[in-house]
């Protein structure tokens, strides 16, 4: 038999020191801004019956759960998603609950992805979900946080691209297919696969909803992309004036320059309902936030409200931040040397350094000579003897 | 500003997509001699160019350490998707088919079926919704599992079907059309939009062209 007691499993990793540094501090820069801003954290189990995923199974595949059973051989997952422990909490014990609820979580998710692709299965996420406010001033308020919340985690060059769902699912509406050839459409637009597209399209009697739906891919850039979305399909203008109005509040916030519209964000279009986005960063080659409205989902879990909320990669912000050199992991100031198996002086000036602050270490070895030495080799600047 | 780079499939389609890149001016002498340097640069246009075989350039734009990627569609086919397909370069052309042995019907009587393929992924999905087959993966030539008794039919690119004809196999039905593609970095795309959309406005126009 294999042992395999060397080695963590695909997609997982040990996070070590500096690493740890980097990946501590996106988590409490994020979860002190959402404290600050009225969000109050909760954590669910790391272990949830599978039941609570399937009754959204279609966006969460069942062969990219990790599953167990419970001793009463009952299929349990390993949480792959926040969002949905959320809605279960909101239709059980948080029912009662005044709206709007703004809760924020700090937890990871694991999703077992093909292997040896370079992707992680277990992720943390520190997230927000705004619930029981459906009107545009919540999506706003998300979004602004998700690209102030890149900001506190010390991360300016980033792009955020926004997007209303319900102006594909208008097109969509429109066309005469059956669910088949829809997610076909909707996959070759997600991929951004105008040849493809154009060629299924073509098979269906020219209509607005077709030439927009070829368009989608492409629609994406400033505002000038939703004019021409609402000059090929005028039926979609109402989503369009929201998504218009939610862009230029962003700009009159000041966030112009970094927000991108991109009308072929089409990924889990079952689960969103409104504004989505996603968010971007040098470097990095997928996103590190993505989020938006989702409001079917809590009427799955008993109660119909309206919800918002994103999610943001820390592993990947933490790598980015890693990258940029700012983070040391905490070096001892101090070693602390005695001759006494027992000495109490040093316990006493421990506490006091740790009160100070100084990062202090005891000395276990026996002379003051091999006490030097490990403090040369670990750069500790000064030796106490007491 | 750091060059865009571009992942391009080693062998037939690298030379096509120089071809096709010269065409519309842009300097690929480096990539013509390049000796056994595997990044190369275009000048003048910020590109920097690294060869690799097909699956890796899916890996290194999925993993956005390239932006941009040349490959075929059947890698693509293979290999899965998070990654955006852009354009279809047009050359590089052939079609994924099952072949059969010459004069026999795959899907006559009710035994389990086997098939043999460099393309799992393909040859699965492609039957996913038909029947259930046994799929046997093969890394050289994948016309001998027939004739050995292996499997029942293949998967595989066909270009001219010739070699299919010569070990006694035929075409019994189409599965999909392949050709070269550009494949974009999902981020890459939203983080370097301008200078992604013309170098795939100089390929598309280079398309046309020719």
């Amino acid at each position: 038999m294999k042992i395999h007691d060397k080695i963590t499993p695909d997609g997982t990793r040990d996070i070590l020191f500096e690493q740890c540094e980097a990946k501590r501090s996106i988590e409490r820069r994020l979860a002190r801004f959402f404290r600050h801003r009225g969000f109050d954290e909760v954590m669910t189990p790391g272990l949830e019956f599978y039941d609570v995923f399937y009754s959204n199974a279609a966006y969460f595949p069942q062969e990219t759960m990790y599953k167990l059973t419970d001793s009463k051989g009952r299929l349990m997952v390993m949480r792959p998603d926040c969002t949905i422990p959320i809605a279960r909490l909101m239709g059980t014990r948080l029912a009662g609950l005044e709206k709007p609820v703004r809760l924020y979580y700090d937890q990871n998710v694991y999703r077992s992805n093909p292997s040896m692709k370079g992707f992680s299965n277990e992720i943390t996420q520190t997230g927000v979900e705004l619930i029981g406010a459906g009107s545009i001033k919540a999506d706003l308020e998300i979004l602004e946080l998700a690209a102030n919340g890149l900001t506190h985690c010390s991360i300016e060059n980033y792009r955020l691209e926004i997007c209303h769902i319900g102006y594909f699912k208008q097109l969509m509406n429109n066309l005469e297919a059956d669910d088949t050839e829809k997610e076909k459409i909707r996959e070759l637009i997600e991929s951004k696969n105008y040849a493809a597209l154009g060629d299924v399209l073509k098979s269906y009697p020219e209509s607005e909803a077709v030439t927009a739906l070829a368009k989608l891919p492409e629609m994406f850039g400033g505002c000038d992309v939703i004019d021409q979305a609402a000059k090929l399909f005028p039926n979609g203008k109402k989503v369009l004036d929201e998504l218009r109005s939610v862009y230029e509040s962003l700009q009159a916030l000041g966030l112009g320059e970094k927000v991108i519209v991109d009308l072929g964000l089409v990924n889990q279009a079952e689960y969103y309902t409104g504004i989505i986005f996603r968010g971007y960063v040098d470097g990095v080659g997928e996103p590190v936030l993505s989020g938006g409205r989702y409001d079917k989902l809590m009427q799955d879990f008993g109660q119909a409200l309206p919800a918002t909320g994103f999610a943001v990669n820390v592993n990947q912000l933490s790598r980015v931040l890693l990258e940029k050199g700012d983070t040391v992991p905490p070096k001892t100031q101090i070693l602390l040397f005695s001759e006494k198996q027992c000495d109490p002086l040093v316990f006493a000036r421990m506490k006091e350094l740790v009160e100070q602050g100084i990062r202090c270490e005891y000395s276990l070895f026996d002379t003051l000579e091999q006490t030097k030495a490990y403090a040369k080799s670990k750069g500790i600047p000064t030796v106490e003897v007491l | 500003m750091k060059p865009l780079r571009i992942a391009l499939t080693k062998g037939r389609l690298e030379e096509k997509t120089v071809a096709m890149l010269e065409s519309i001016g842009y300097d690929c002498s480096q990539i013509r001699n390049k000796g056994r340097k595997l990044v190369l640069c275009i000048p003048e246009k910020n590109i920097e160019v690294v060869l690799a075989k097909s699956a890796d350039v899916i890996t290194y734009v999925e993993n956005g350490v390239c932006d941009l990627g040349i490959v075929g569609k059947d890698t693509i086919m293979e290999m899965g998707k998070s990654f955006y397909e852009v354009l279809d370069l047009g050359f590089g052309r052939c079609r994924f088919a099952l072949a059969v042995p010459k004069g026999t019907n795959f899907y006559e009587g009710y035994h389990s079926r086997t098939i043999a393929t460099k393309y799992p992924n393909v040859a699965r999905s492609y039957f996913e919704s038909k029947m259930d087959i046994e799929v046997v993966k093969i890394e050289g030539s994948v016309e001998l599992a027939p004739i050995l008794g292996l499997a029942d039919a293949i998967v595989d690119i066909v270009e001219t079907g010739t070699t299919l004809k010569e070990n006694g196999l035929e075409i019994a039905e189409e599965i999909a059309q392949v050709s070269a593609r550009v494949i974009v970095n999902i981020a890459s795309l939203k983080l370097r939009k301008k200078e992604i959309e013309n170098l795939i406005d100089d390929m598309r126009r280079a398309i046309k062209e020719n």
